[in-house]
């Protein structure tokens, strides 16, 4: 199915960009300026857009010449016909959770309208957009079927992914930081963890959309002075009983998949 | 009789070949020059041409047939800056591969070189702007026999009137003016050894190619592995000349383009030289305080790390210490007996025995230990020839099942350095070399992606636990990791080590081209053309 791979959307979008007086500073080449000076990572303003996997902008300026046409009744290969665009085009592509493709444009404007104004108001058309249902009526026109991408998703919203990566990483940590520790201890450490970490909460401790490095990563947890003056014991959701020992052996595969 | 080889391995450097120390060169010297002048510079290497050893293992000063074995052998090799300042014309020269002409400083950030490895804390030779253009490498039997020859070529050196200029900056002894890296097996009760600092038993498995000269028997552990039939079952074959040697066929099947013509670039290849720093004393604090826990103790930790016990035992086929140490008392025994045997007889069954027991040191891959309890998937041997481990167990998921180690294998050679007797002296390491046909594909793709990355393996951001250029974290503290996996016991569990420091720093080092002894005539002789 096009634009669809389990629940990943692979969006494609292409805006003609304004022509202008060709002596004045085209609005392809300020555009790309403006596409150059975004930050990128946590810092971009997509970022802050629900459910992003990834998303890419740039200019397309044209179509790329194809040289020679061989054509069957003629004996040697002949100059193509040399296509040309009318105008430069802002390509906008992205991944996310879908599958509803308005849901994600709506939930776009709301988090990045005064971005998307910046960015598109160099496009053909852009003045009739004034509002989240205008601007997703808008990308729908520009929108050019992707039938072949590739996901690199595990299909899970994205708030489910960080927190799997999330979790993937500290399980990691504790495995190293715990080795040899005996059942009691081992059990005390891994309700510290389960406290710090929350494994079920989605608004918890989590990585932080966008980011570009471990360090900087994480985001939500409480500070060690509040989780150590918390109630100390089982954390809710874990019931371990005498005929439920702890798992002692935190087996490689959680910690190098 | 009068068959011909299919390579020429007189047109062909002795290094590219022949592992020396092997062949009862145990000690080197590696020098290296600018070219100040060019007419002086190639009259230099006319000079130098008829000491230079080639593969079929003579010298050409004695070429008149006689096969004697030289006392100490010379080996040439260039860098792109050497090529410029030797006259090459720029038509061949723009025809070098780019990693090449940018040179290894330019190289760091692909090569993991940063922190403690970083250029800035190279030795000054090689933290120099200006970069050298010349390498001559002298192996020899002894000391003498390096100083002779190194006389010989400092004669020809003050003959060239300041056209040709030793290269000074080496550290040794304290010392950072040294004028030439000295390199030397490690010795034991007076025998030169094949081990290097940290205790292990190195260069055990080398590529074996085509036409490379070397025993048949060599290709078990040195080739390829290909199906046999289309059954599971594998079996070895030579790689292709052309993975070692430029201007030979290679595992894409086809004559990969180099420089023109093609009489500069066939029967060369491209080296990699490391000077690699080996942290002997945080090496073995750490194997002793992690051996404490780790079952088996500190050897068998050891073992996991390299994917090789220390005597040089493969891991994967002798998961235990007894089983690994049984194999080197009869490779120790066989050698004695060849040695000692009185009657012909004895002699060629004692020498039946231990080739066969060489055999058993090269002779495995890992398609029945996939999980790694026996060879861990991120030791070190394994990560830089995986064979055919990367179809994970995938029978029939390429051509051949060692198709993504095939076009990454290298040609090691090297000896250590320095005495690590006082462990914390900062003096030792191993030079390390490394060529084939091209630095990107092979060399620079291991170093990358192999050894200090996980991906390939599925090992995530895991590192090679001796090579790789583990970090510190915000605190400074070292934050290596390796995951041993759980022995084949059923009570045992996975061994998590953390906090690895980073055992090998790079102490500099360059990108040379070893040119075939045409192709050195010719540069010697300034009758490159490449129209």
């Amino acid at each position: 199915m096009p634009n669809l791979n389990g629940n990943a959307y692979g969006l494609t979008t292409l805006a003609p960009i304004l022509n202008r007086d060709p002596n004045e500073r085209s609005y392809a080449t300020m555009l790309k300026e403006l596409l150059d000076a975004l930050p990128t990572g946590e810092h971009s303003p997509m970022a802050a857009v629900p459910e992003t996997y990834l998303c890419r902008f740039f200019v397309l300026d044209n179509v790329v010449y194809q040289g020679l046409d061989i054509v069957k009744a003629l004996p040697l290969p002949v100059p193509a016909s040399h296509d040309r665009l009318k105008s430069a085009y802002l390509a906008f592509t992205a991944n996310f959770h879908g599958p509803d493709l308005d849901q994600y444009l709506w939930g776009m404007w709301d988090a990045a309208d005064s971005t998307i104004r910046q960015i598109w108001k160099y496009c053909v058309g852009f003045e009739q957009v004034h509002d989240a249902a205008s601007f997703a009526k808008y990308l729908r026109r520009c929108q050019v079927e992707t039938t072949f991408y590739f996901n690199g998703s595990t299909d899970e919203s994205l708030a489910e992914q960080l927190k799997g990566l999330y979790l993937k990483q500290e399980l990691a940590k504790f495995a190293f930081d715990n080795q040899g520790k005996n059942a009691e201890e081992l059990q005390a450490a891994f309700f510290d963890f389960v406290r710090r970490t929350q494994p079920e909460e989605l608004d918890g401790p989590s990585w932080r959309a966008g980011a570009t490095s471990l360090e900087r990563a994480v985001i939500g947890e409480a500070s060690p002075e509040a989780l150590r003056a918390a109630t100390p014991g089982t954390p809710s959701g874990l019931r371990p009983t005498a005929k439920e020992p702890v798992q002692q052996n935190v087996g490689s595969a959680a910690v190098t998949q | 009789m009068n068959e011909r080889h299919e390579l020429d391995l007189s047109d062909i450097q002795g290094n590219v070949v022949r592992g020396y120390p092997r062949y009862g060169f145990p000690k080197a010297r590696y020098v290296f020059y600018r070219i100040n002048d060019a007419a002086a510079g190639r009259a230099f290497l006319q000079r130098v041409f008829p000491l230079v050893t080639s593969a079929a293992m003579r010298s050409i000063a004695g070429a008149t047939g006689a096969k004697a074995r030289p006392s100490a052998t010379t080996d040439v090799a260039f860098s792109y800056a050497g090529l410029q300042a030797l006259g090459l014309p720029e038509a061949s020269l723009r025809q070098f591969p780019e990693e090449f002409a940018v040179g290894m400083k330019a190289r760091a950030a692909i090569l993991g070189d940063d922190g403690p490895s970083a250029p800035v804390n190279w030795d000054p030779i090689w933290q120099d702007a200006e970069p050298v253009h010349l390498m001559i490498a002298i192996n020899g039997a002894n000391d003498d026999a390096i100083a002779g020859r190194y006389d010989q070529i400092s004669t020809f050196v003050a003959q060239s009137a300041g056209g040709v200029q030793l290269r000074k900056g080496h550290r040794a002894a304290g010392r950072d003016d040294m004028p030439y890296q000295e390199g030397s097996a490690l010795y034991e009760d007076g025998e030169a050894t094949p081990k290097e600092h940290f205790g292990y038993v190195d260069g055990i498995s080398n590529p074996y190619f085509e036409g490379c000269g070397a025993h048949d028997s060599a290709v078990i552990g040195g080739g390829k592995l290909v199906r046999k039939g289309f059954g599971s079952e594998l079996a070895w074959a030579p790689l292709e000349t052309g993975e070692f040697l430029l201007g030979h066929k290679d595992e894409a099947q086809e004559i990969a383009p180099a420089p023109k013509p093609a009489l500069l670039s066939t029967n060369g290849t491209f080296m990699a030289y490391r000077k690699l720093h080996q942290n002997v004393s945080a090496f073995r604090d750490y194997l002793e305080a992690a051996g404490r826990d780790y079952p088996g103790g500190q050897e068998a930790l050891a073992a996991k790390f390299a994917g090789r016990w220390r005597n040089g035992a493969p891991a994967a086929k002798f998961p235990t210490q007894a089983e690994a140490d049984a194999l080197t008392e009869q490779w120790h025994q066989a050698k004695l007996d060849v040695e000692r045997s009185t009657t012909p007889e004895a002699r060629h069954a004692a020498a039946e025995r231990l080739s066969k027991l060489n055999v058993e040191m090269v002779d495995f891959h890992y398609n029945d230990d996939l999980g790694g309890t026996r060879c861990p998937i991120g030791s070190h041997t394994r990560r830089a020839n995986p064979r055919a481990a990367l179809e994970h167990g995938q029978t029939m998921a390429f051509e051949t099942p060692s198709a993504l180690s095939n076009r990454r294998r290298i040609l090691r050679r090297g000896l250590p350095y320095g005495d690590s007797s006082t462990p914390g002296s900062d003096d030792h390491g191993i030079i390390f070399m490394a060529l084939g046909a091209s630095l990107e594909r092979q060399f620079e793709f291991v170093q990358q992606q192999w050894l200090n990355y996980g991906n390939d393996f599925r090992l995530a951001n895991e590192k090679d636990p001796l090579l790789g250029n583990h970090g510190v974290d915000a605190k400074g503290a070292p934050n290596g990791r390796m995951v041993v996996p759980a022995g084949e016991g059923a009570r045992d569990v996975p061994y998590f080590c953390s906090k690895l420091p980073r055992f090998v720093e790079t102490r500099g080092g360059e990108y040379f081209f070893v040119p075939s002894l045409t192709a050195l005539r010719m540069i010697g002789a300034g009758s490159v053309d490449p129209t």
